[in-house]
């Protein structure tokens, strides 16, 4: 039931860009064509599953118990950044076809605040206890990395979404003065309006 | 501000701690990416760096693949063409010719050229007011304009131009071949195969590839070749031929003397280049009115 409830949390109710707003650059960045869109948004997504599985022991095993929490963010960064570097070696000598699709976009989001944020969240052990109704301690690893996922694949569905309406709009003949970046901010609050919707879900 | 820093009792302990522990991370990021980049060393063709070295770097994707090393692995693999690149220099391509061990023939460099002069002049079936782009209004109906070969002066090819060579200048589509890398995007891309490549020192081109009759032309253009004629017997040097009711140029004889440009009754043959030099001392003929 548990996972059910994270994987709804993760990719609706607190969608990364149109929620949570966060993750904003890329979200408006690499949305002028679908395949990039998609590209970006399954880097996103491995990060995010990778950062989780990481990030969560360190806060937890290491952090905690030596007294130095307020310095979560400059050792996820650190941590993060060296991941990134290292798996992007490892794809692009393991995984050819996968490195073409989505490398370029790796070193982009080593420190993007989408990433640093999932870490921020799933660390918080209590916080997230509370929303998935778990008892005491039993939100684990393997509870965080699902809902890295699945932040991701939220992050996937919202920027590809992006894509296909920006390829749409752009074909259209609308007001000069709305042609362009404009025209795309509007598309992008009217989409964070939809998706406010599911706040409105009781878990 | 000494005072402050004196009266804050710094926690000695913790700051060993903060230390050691990122240190500590630092140093096994750092052995762990090194062993990484160990294991994972790919070792790239040397050949294919140098060819990349050579290459003009405009990743258009003219040739057909991703970008200029994409192409480079393709000639070194033999599987492409030093020609399907029409960025490169031919002094670049004589060099990679060599690295490769390839066979190279120089071309003379060419430009993309919008073969239409029909824009406003060209007459609407009906009025197109669907989705902006010429792939799309192609397939309404084959598109708005009578002609079927008219350019329909949406810009498709603006949009896929690497370089931003293409305007669209009264709803007809023109190159400016100063900054035409002839890379080959909009021919690709155009839905009524209305760009073609011309070598870049023409002095002329024919700005319509209609093949149908004079007559039928007129009906459906009032800028169209008629097919007179008139450009083929004029021409001092004899390199027009009339070849299915359009003038085809031989650039190999044309010496630039413009006979044909003044003898045109359709004003079909145009000087390369006029239009866009047309239109920007128009640009500054209003900017002087309005000083």
């Amino acid at each position: 039931m548990e996972i059910f409830l994270i994987i709804i949390v993760a990719a609706f109710i607190n969608n990364a860009v149109l929620v949570q707003c966060y993750g904003i650059c890329p979200f408006l960045g690499v949305s002028k064509k679908m395949g990039n869109a998609l590209g970006m948004g399954l880097a996103v997504t491995l990060v995010m599953a990778i950062t989780c599985l990481v990030t969560f022991p360190i806060y937890n095993y290491i952090l905690i118990p030596l007294g130095i929490e307020y310095l979560e963010i400059i050792v996820f960064i650190f941590v993060i950044a060296a991941l990134v570097q290292m798996l992007e070696k490892v794809i692009k000598k393991f995984v050819p076809h996968l490195y073409n699709a989505m490398g370029i976009y790796l070193p982009l989001i080593t420190t993007n605040c989408a990433v640093l944020g999932v870490a921020e969240t799933v660390m918080d052990t209590t916080a997230m206890e509370t929303i998935f109704h778990l008892s005491a301690g039993a939100f684990n690893v393997g509870h965080a990395v699902l809902y890295g996922i699945f932040l991701g694949l939220g992050f996937t569905l919202a920027i590809c979404l992006m894509a296909g309406l920006r390829e749409k709009v752009d074909n259209l003949e609308i007001n000069k003065h709305l042609k362009g970046f404009t025209i795309t901010m509007a598309t992008a609050s009217f989409m964070a309006m939809a998706f406010y919707v599911f706040a409105l879900v009781q878990i | 501000m000494i005072n402050v820093l004196l009266s804050v009792d710094i926690q000695w302990d913790k700051v060993g701690i903060v230390l050691g522990l990122i240190a500590g991370i630092a140093i096994v990021l750092a052995v762990a990416i090194l062993i990484v980049t160990k294991v994972c060393h790919i070792t790239e063709d040397e050949k294919v760096l140098k060819v990349i070295e050579h290459l003009a770097g405009a990743n258009c994707g003219g040739c057909g693949y991703s970008g200029c090393e994409g192409f480079a692995k393709g000639l070194c693999s033999g599987k492409a063409c030093l020609n399907d690149c029409k960025v490169t220099s031919n002094e670049e391509k004589a060099k990679i010719a060599e690295i490769a061990h390839l066979e190279f023939s120089a071309e003379s460099p060419t430009v993309a050229v919008v073969r239409c002069n029909g824009g406003d002049a060209a007459k609407n079936k009906f009025d197109y007011i669907g989705n902006q782009d010429c792939v799309s209004e192609m397939l309404f109906h084959g598109g708005q304009k009578l002609c079927t070969t008219a350019c329909l002066g949406l810009g498709s090819c603006t949009k896929v131009c690497p370089q931003g060579a293409i305007k669209v200048i009264d709803n007809k589509a023109v190159v400016d071949p100063s900054i035409c890398t002839s890379c080959g995007n909009c021919i690709k891309t155009c839905p009524r195969v209305c760009i073609e490549r011309i070598p870049a020192t023409a002095p002329v081109y024919v700005a319509c590839h209609s093949h149908c009759k004079g007559k039928e032309v007129m009906g459906q253009c009032s800028n169209g070749c008629i097919a007179c004629g008139l450009c083929a017997k004029n021409c001092p040097q004899h390199a027009i031929e009339m070849v299915d009711n359009l003038p085809v140029i031989d650039y190999s004889k044309c010496t630039g003397c413009k006979t044909c440009v003044a003898k045109c009754p359709k004003h079909v043959i145009k000087v390369h280049g006029e239009i866009l030099t047309l239109e920007k001392s128009k640009a500054v003929d209003k900017a002087n009115q309005k000083n």
